[in-house]
């Protein structure tokens, strides 16, 4: 589940005041006005004011995966060619401290689908040592329908990941970073065990990597292909040898994670666009997209498109353009499209009415009532059973429920059995408004955010597709009458 | 005043009655020493308690009275969290909050009872209820069942499951895992109970979940019996009907039954149970809550044995006919042959042997019967050396540290013992203690299978002068501990050389014992020993034995020690109690007694804790409470004893031993460096040490009403059965 | 019924904070004031003030009442019957604990049977079915004496200890307490 969500009550409270304005801007739903700017000089580690108005056409100097088609070699040497690992020692010596602040100064938000800030999360294994080591542990278990970004990282720039390791690493002073990868993703493992090996020959990472006196190791850890393992303390418990079942929170893993360790989990994205954010500078990042929203993104483009694609773009470029821009356009017009879900199956679906001005970035999607998630946009034409396609997320979700905690286990399975109902039609108009009751009876009540992503999309459905369910119980009720 | 039922409404409904608790909890801790730990204040529905860092929305909840519901959260057991059936308000906090997991932060105002609690608690228990079946007419757990009655709470009056008219409910194939719990695997929650039960107490990693989602099934991993001596403790905790009692399946609802609260006696532990009982019938026992015996938990042996109350039983009074069988004849004539029997006999020649299972009361009435026709020999079946201040002194045979204390024990040496299956309860307090504290433990004997790790010293005796003299290596830690404890199995005294190894033990447990601290312990196997030395019982029948008994009187001996060959020829030999077992059948006259669900008795457990049963149901056909038999047949001998009732009767036991009659309270003693300077014989054999219950085989048949019990022969052919197994 | 005054009293503070006693049986307006005195109680005669004294405090009249004579219990149930005072335990099959705190009586046990006709339980014990709850075990105390029963009080097991309970033990690196299986 790379698009774990965090809840608002999973973060410990000291530092909820730090989040406070991301909230505060999504419950109003503002979208355009950041906060003036203050008098006084900005703190370090925060973002420069976002001047642009504009978003989109992301000039290919300012990629920062510039093998994404794996059009180049993959190996270190094609890596470094394309400047990775360049200086990696230098940032190395300038010290957690200055990473951590040019992370935040980047505005660079976790890119597994909760949007958590990366340099907050960071600086929350700042803690005094209490002798127990430190770990990094990257989450690649990029089980997410619709989702492939991550893939493309580990086959294609697998030494950008390993960099951001190692920076990544230094920054929290961890000793080792797990990287977990989903057991389907053979060739991306292999690559990135591959990388792994040239970065430990030469001397990259491991003992005194790069040079620069600090120990670091890498490992790679396989799933066994469990979506519910991209859920971070899921996936911990994986690591350590356990079934995938989520932990509640607190303890947050900062505290209390892998191995009884303190340990951060981060996507692969947001580990490997590090390197290139401490190179070019976190202000560099956050001159993309608008503020709290700043950076590059990798888009997943599936569906009804000409071009189906994974395209890195700027944030809060608007969804229209980047599916006409990169994805060639809606299949048939984009008077054909019936709806989008914009952040991975766990996101709800917006009709196409909301994504002429949908802007993709986590507050734009917020004001339509959708999420960002992993930005893995499914477009579907008129030619789709919406229906049937959001039945069939739900039927994933009930076979994908840890069965751990019982909203999720049980409520899953019912909204599975009416959904599938509702697919022929078999059912009551006032089940429709009782599948929503249910649905919110799911969200909020789970140890993890599985459950909230399974009620997501039915409540989607609802909101913006009613009359097509109920007409087709009015068709069956017809056809059964006769 | 009664308790009438609207004093009782609004004393339960008024907040008022929470704030005055909360009022004298915060009152008290005020009035802590400066020394405790420092407390923060949340409220609780605006009620202000101050409470320890760390301790969850639940517990703070409890404090001032407001119970939140749970499915899968057990004081006993670990958190785990997944029922959701806690969820409360935490004010600011957008979402509801676990309250079993969730620690309290300082100020926060926890709202059990707000809108979004309550639908929290019935969105949760909907869910429940949709798979759950709709059976409760034939589930036995019906009527204490938790699911059942907080759905009378929290669930809807009516269902909206539609999807039973298209899909219906999961169902899921019940397992195979013993004779003693029958398990309805549809009807099960997944609250997890048992799966912590059996890994963190019981210490078998057999029950876990496999499956996921609405797939997702609770069993043992691969086809297999769940096997301990503690299995039935999941039945309890089992919040539904998915596990429940199998010898007691489909016998009786809680309210048609009367509970009773007794002791059990199966083991030296004195478990606190309540017996219930239909008619005259003991249906099952229940353990009940005692923090300084057993906690919650009772032991399968005390637990599922009670079928053995009803077999086996002797119900008339019986004597040997010339031809040599047991005819039943009436309580006179039985009397007056037993009578004719005593007088006859010159003086010192009577003799008493208690068994396993004897109570404080019918021991002394035996005693001062024999005392006053002149015999001073009563004994115990079970021995213990008499050299040196042998049973005078009491510490020298009692579990010193007590079985609470023994949970705070750092470092442990057990010395011919299995408490795995001596004491049952008292290996969960230790492995409690190896989970949560770190203990250390050692063991010298057999090696068995403890449930937790240990090192396994050997099984040589000569160990232990090793250990007295300080030469191994495990000696060295037991000086260095802060509270080490010594457990001596009671097997190890009825060695031809257990006065030794008492007194180099107690030697040696007297060098690192601490002021407030006694690290001598003996565990004993039998309910009835330390009660019959404590009044004055010779342990050991070698004395009786040489005495050339012409009568003997066996109060429920039945461990097969005392037989027909080691008794001369003309000796009368009397049985009092309760079942035909070993000791019956050598009986010239049997005189039925009562087990131990028939009487108001007195029992000293182990570690000296004076506890009553109670009266359960009466004593089957003709047979009465062991002290009025004996006290009739001293009416019959001539020489009545001085007391008609139980009071009176007790008011002598006083007497002897005054804290014998203060149930529930534990006298504690500190004799034993005055013990060391009394023992001298310190010599010990180079003899191979042993226990009798090693596998779990050993541990369902260890006494006369275990050996009557169906379900208990039922339980070793189970063992049997798996151990010829793969698995 | 000079006990029963006093039940009353403890009874009801057990029930009402104890704000309410603390101003109820006394002219403190608050603990730090002094108190406030009658005007006339200050200008009377000392031995008024005696006099008042006297008249003004409750007379406590040491009497056993003792109803048994005309209760209409046979006698054989009074003299023979022995009382258990107790607090009943929780079930052990449950985990609810809110109906508990309150005191029971229970006699001892007589011979029960089952009826031949239905196969019900009978039992020639009148008293075997009599379910009485109190507040506190001093009125089951003063029940049993003025019954004239003779009653014997369970004692109640010691208290639990306050532990706080923690999650995170689950998942401890260097603690027994982790959890392996689930």
């Amino acid at each position: 589940m790379a698009s774990a969500l965090v809840r608002l009550n999973s973060i410990p409270k000291h530092n909820l005041s730090a989040i406070t304005p991301v909230i505060a801007n999504q419950i109003r739903g503002n979208t355009t006005q950041p906060p003036k700017a203050t008098p006084p000089p900005p703190q370090p580690g925060t973002p420069p004011a976002q001047t642009k108005t504009k978003f989109g056409g992301l000039a290919d100097q300012d990629r920062i995966f510039t093998n994404l088609y794996g059009k180049h070699d993959w190996r270190l040497k094609g890596a470094q060619k394309r400047g990775d690992w360049y200086k990696t020692k230098e940032i190395l010596l300038k010290g957690p401290e200055w990473i951590q602040n040019e992370v935040k100064t980047s505005g660079l938000r976790g890119r597994g689908g909760a949007g958590f800030p990366t340099g907050m999360k960071w600086s929350f294994m700042n803690k005094p040592s209490d002798g127990r080591p430190r770990y990094l542990v990257v989450n690649a278990d990029e089980g997410e329908p619709g989702t492939c970004k991550d893939r493309d990282i580990m086959r294609h720039d697998p030494h950008k990941l390993i960099e951001g390791c190692l920076i990544a690493g230094r920054a929290m002073g961890a000793c080792a970073a797990y990287i977990y990868i989903r057991g389907e993703f053979y060739n991306e493992a292999s690559a990135t065990q591959v990388a792994i090996n040239e970065a430990y020959q030469a001397g990259l990472i491991g003992k005194n990597a790069c040079g620069s006196g600090y120990d670091f190791d890498v490992y790679i850890q396989r799933g066994a292909g469990a979506y519910i393992c991209g859920e971070e303390t899921a996936l911990i418990e994986s690591i350590e040898g356990k079934q995938g079942k989520p932990r509640l929170k607190p303890p947050f893993p900062a505290d209390v994670g892998v191995f009884g360790c303190p340990t951060t989990v981060n996507n692969v994205e947001t580990i490997a666009v590090a390197p290139t954010i401490c190179r070019r500078g976190g202000a560099w990042f956050a001159s993309f997209g608008r503020t709290r929203n700043s950076g590059t993104k990798l888009f997943n483009i599936s569906g009804h498109v000409n071009n189906p694609c994974t395209v890195e773009e700027e944030m809060s470029i608007p969804l229209k353009e980047l599916i006409e821009k990169h994805a060639g356009g809606v299949r048939g017009g984009w008077d054909n499209l019936l709806g989008i879900i914009p952040g991975g199956s766990s996101t709800p679906v917006i009709p196409k009415k909301v994504c002429e001005e949908a802007i993709m970035d986590f507050d734009g999607l917020i004001a339509v009532q959708t999420s960002l998630g992993t930005a893995a946009i499914i477009v579907m034409d008129k030619s789709t059973d919406i229906i049937k396609a959001i039945s069939r997320l739900i039927m994933f979700y009930k076979h994908e429920s840890c069965g751990q905690c019982t909203p999720c286990r049980e409520g899953i399975g019912w909204m599975n059995k009416i959904m599938h109902r509702f697919v022929t039609g078999n059912a009551e108009p006032a089940e429709i408004d009782m599948l929503w009751e249910i649905s919110k009876q799911i969200e909020g009540h789970t140890i993890c955010a599985l459950a909230d992503g399974a009620a997501w999309p039915v409540q989607g459905l609802i909101r913006h597709f009613r009359p097509e369910i109920e007409a087709r119980m009015k068709k069956y009720a017809e056809m059964a009458n006769k | 005043m009664f308790r009438v039922p609207l004093a009782k409404a609004i004393s339960l409904g008024s907040p008022k009655r929470v704030a005055n608790i909360a009022v004298r909890a915060s009152a008290s801790a005020a009035s802590t020493p400066a020394k405790a730990p420092e407390r923060i204040e949340v409220f609780v529905d605006d009620i202000p308690v101050q409470v320890l860092p760390g301790t969850t929305v639940l517990q703070a909840a409890a404090m001032v009275g407001v119970e939140i519901p749970r499915f899968c959260y057990h004081e006993r057991l670990a958190v785990a969290g997944n029922c959701r059936m806690c969820l409360v308000e935490v004010e600011k906090s957008p979402k509801p909050v676990a309250a079993c997991a969730m620690p309290v932060m300082k100020g926060w105002r926890i709202k059990t009872n707000s809108d979004l609690t309550k639908k929290a608690r019935e969105g949760v228990m909907e869910f429940l209820l949709m798979n759950h079946p709709l059976d409760c007419p034939i589930c036995d757990q019906g009527g204490e069942c938790d699911l059942q009655d907080q759905a009378m709470a929290f669930g809807s009056d009516r269902s909206r499951f539609t999807d039973i008219n298209f899909t219906g409910k999961r169902a899921v194939e019940d397992k195979d895992i013993g004779p003693l719990v029958k398990t309805i695997m549809t009807r099960c929650i997944h609250c997890t109970r048992c799966i912590r039960f059996a890994s963190e107490i019981a210490g078998v990693d057999d029950l876990g979940t496999t499956g996921r989602g609405n797939d997702m099934q609770v069993g043992t991993y691969v086809e297999k019996l769940f096997l301990t001596e503690l299995s039935g403790n999941v039945i309890d905790l089992c919040p539904v009907g998915a596990l429940t009692n199998k010898p007691y399946s489909f016998v009786a609802r809680p309210w048609e039954i009367r509970k009773i609260d007794s002791i059990d006696v199966m083991d030296a532990i004195g478990s606190n149970i309540i017996v219930s009982t239909r008619t005259g019938e003991v249906l099952r026992i229940l353990p009940r809550e005692n923090e300084e015996v057993n906690e919650e938990w009772l032991a399968d042996k005390g637990r599922f044995a009670c079928d053995g109350l009803k077999r086996q039983r002797l119900i008339a009074p019986m004597l040997r006919t010339p031809s040599g069988e047991l005819q039943a004849v009436e309580w006179e004539s039985t009397l007056i042959a037993v009578a004719k029997a005593v007088r006859k006999a010159p003086k010192g020649s009577v003799v008493a042997i208690a068994g396993s299972m004897a109570d404080v009361e019918a021991m002394v009435a035996t005693k001062d019967l024999l005392n006053r026709i002149g015999s001073e020999i009563v004994c115990t079946e079970q021995s213990l050396p008499t050299q040196g201040s042998g049973s005078d002194l009491r510490s020298n045979y009692l579990l010193n540290s007590s079985i609470q204390a023994l949970e705070e024990a750092d470092v442990v040496l057990l010395v011919g013992t299995n408490p795995r299956y001596e004491a049952p309860l008292l290996n969960t307090r230790l492995r409690k203690s190896y989970v949560h504290n770190e203990l250390e433990l050692a063991l010298i004997g057999p090696k068995v299978d403890l449930s937790y790790k240990y090192q396994h010293l050997g099984d040589g005796a000569e160990l232990i002068n090793q250990i007295s003299t300080g030469t191994h290596p495990f000696a060295q830690k037991l000086k260095n501990a802060k509270k080490p404890a010594i457990i001596l199995g009671s097997e190890m005294l009825a060695r031809p050389d257990g006065a030794g190894i008492l007194a180099t033990l107690q030697s040696f447990a007297n060098k690192i014992s601490k002021p407030e601290w006694n690290a001598f312990n003996v565990l004993h196997q039998n309910a009835s020993q330390v009660g019959a030395l404590d009044v004055g019982y010779r342990p050991g029948v070698e004395t009786a034995l040489k005495a050339q008994p012409k009568v003997v009187f066996l109060l429920g001996a039945d461990a097969g020690i005392v037989t027909r060959e080691k008794l001369p020829k003309d000796c009368f030999v009397v049985y009092i109690g309760h079942h035909g077992d070993a000791g019956a059948t050598i009986a010239d006259a049997v005189l039925p007694g009562a087990a131990y669900t028939e009487k108001q008795a007195t029992y000293v457990n182990t570690e000296g804790r004076s506890q009553q049963t109670l009266c359960a149901v009466n004593p089957p056909g003709l047979a009465r409470e062991d002290w009025k038999i004996i006290r009739a047949l001293s009416e019959v001998v001539g020489e009545p004893l001085p007391y008609d009732t139980l009071d009176e009767l007790r008011e002598r036991v006083e007497d002897i031993a005054p804290h014998l009659v203060q149930h529930g309270k534990l006298e504690t003693n500190s004799f034993a460096t005055l013990a060391e300077q009394l023992a001298k014989d310190k010599k010990i054999d180079n003899s191979k040490i042993t226990v009798r219950q090693q596998t779990l085989k050993d541990y369902f048949m260890t006494d006369p009403i275990s050996r009557a019990s169906p379900t208990m022969a039922k339980c070793i052919a189970a063992v049997k059965k798996q151990e010829a197994k793969a698995h | 019924m000079a006990t029963i005054t006093r039940i009353l009293a403890k009874d009801v503070s057990a029930f009402w904070p104890r704000a309410f006693f603390s101003t109820s049986n006394a002219v403190f307006t608050s603990s730090r004031e002094a108190p406030l005195k009658d005007p006339s109680a200050v200008i009377a005669k000392p031995e008024e003030v005696e006099q008042k004294k006297k008249l003004s405090g409750v007379i406590t009249v040491p009497t056993k009442v003792d109803i048994s004579p005309i209760t209409g219990v046979p006698e054989e149930h009074v003299k023979t019957r022995r009382v258990r005072i107790y607090m009943p335990a929780k079930n052990a099959m449950q985990s609810g604990t809110n109906n508990l705190n309150y005191w029971k009586i229970d006699f001892d046990n007589r011979e029960r049977w089952e009826n031949p006709l239905m196969g019900w339980c009978s039992t020639g014990d009148p008293l075997s079915n009599m379910q009485v709850e109190f507040n506190s075990k001093d009125e089951a105390i003063d029940f049993c004496e003025k019954n004239g029963w003779r009653w014997f009080v369970e004692s109640l097991p010691a208290p639990k200890k306050e532990k706080p309970k923690s999650y995170g033990i689950n998942f401890s690196f260097n603690k027994r307490t982790r959890v392996s299986t689930k």
